[in-house]
């Protein structure tokens, strides 16, 4: 296959994820507009960032009076399961190219992980990755400044409901994977309330961490506990 | 604050554990074990960050309960669209909110 055929085909799996993102992006932007983020702010957030899940609960952060290095730090926490994704991602790519594996990495988001994980050996290339960063970067980008622009028409009872989009766009993601196996399913079952119990006896700004400890305890548990053919690849 | 600043260092804290692996795995080869390990993560990483996270998008905890109901009924459904999970999602809570 060819390299603008690759890259088509990542263009075209990951068009679904433009109206995932969206209503996640004008949340976020309906959000930080609340706390006083002007649409250059917000723009520039997502545009820089590119992490719904972490500018979403900055602008939480911000909205209850956090600091500025409490924000970055609580970021950079919950970002370090990049760490994890980037590692699975660049195994199933393979050799890569130096400026490859910098201009990819931008790239790395919950979104394109769910994906490259639903995608077989052959077509999983680095134009294909390139592929999916442009529409999930896009779509974020443009999604945001929408936002941005039109919170102040968006009714209070569309804002508060687009709380659920990025929650609803895991749960889409995940459930494909998991449930032709009911080992699968108890693990995911398991890790949530580990991390609902971790949540709750951590104190507030911990919350990152215990996302962090879930997910590593969670697949180590796995590990032993899950069948390797119920592992993809 | 200086949301501008923050979004940089944000950024930085962001790329570096995007960055790295790709450059330390040339140095190291995987066993099983760890390649499964990584292959579990991305359900338990989708997991946790759905709960509890879910549970408090409104003070009453049971309105995020049923969006996420909502998005798992809906997600068993084979070749269901990301789209349409995330839309009816957000319908079924406007819907939610018009009531109570």
């Amino acid at each position: 296959m060819r390299k603008s055929e690759q890259y088509l085909k990542g263009v075209k799996v990951s068009l679904p994820v433009i109206l995932g993102y969206l209503p996640v992006a004008i949340a976020f932007a309906v959000m930080a507009s609340e706390v006083g983020f002007t649409p250059l702010e917000i723009i520039a957030m997502s545009t820089l960032v590119f992490a719904g899940a972490s500018q979403i609960m900055a602008v939480g952060m911000i909205g209850t009076g956090a600091s500025m290095l409490s924000v970055v730090v609580a970021t950079f926490v919950l970002n370090l399961r990049h760490f994890i994704m980037g590692s699975y991602i660049m195994k199933r790519l393979g050799k890569t190219k130096t400026v490859h594996k910098i201009t990819t990495a931008h790239g790395i988001t919950d979104e394109a992980f769910a994906i490259i994980s639903a995608t077989p050996d052959h077509i999983c290339t680095v134009p294909y990755l390139f592929g999916i960063i442009t529409v999930t970067y896009g779509s974020w980008v443009v999604g945001t400044a929408i936002g941005a622009f039109v919170s102040v028409l968006i009714p209070a009872v569309v804002s508060d409901a687009l709380g659920i989009a990025l929650f609803a766009l895991f749960i889409s993601l995940l459930v494909p994977g998991i449930k032709k196996s009911w080992r699968l399913i108890v693990l995911v079952c398991f890790t949530a309330l580990l991390n609902t119990v971790l949540t709750w006896l951590l104190p507030d700004n911990a919350s990152s961490w215990a996302i962090i400890i879930s997910c590593i305890v969670g697949a180590l548990v796995g590990v032993f506990f899950v069948r390797d053919e119920e592992v993809a690849q | 604050m200086n949301y501008l600043l923050l979004s940089v260092f944000m950024m930085l804290v962001t790329i570096i554990p995007r960055i790295l692996p790709g450059f330390l795995l040339d140095h190291i080869t995987l066993g099983a074990k760890a390649r499964k390990f990584l292959n579990l993560i991305p359900f338990t990483a989708m997991s946790a960050l759905i709960f509890p996270g879910v549970l408090t998008i409104d003070e009453r905890w049971w309105i995020g309960l049923v969006g996420a109901l909502v998005a798992i009924g809906l997600s068993l459904i084979k070749k269901m669209p990301t789209f349409v999970v995330v839309i009816a999602s957000v319908l079924a809570l406007m819907g939610i909110y018009a009531i109570v």
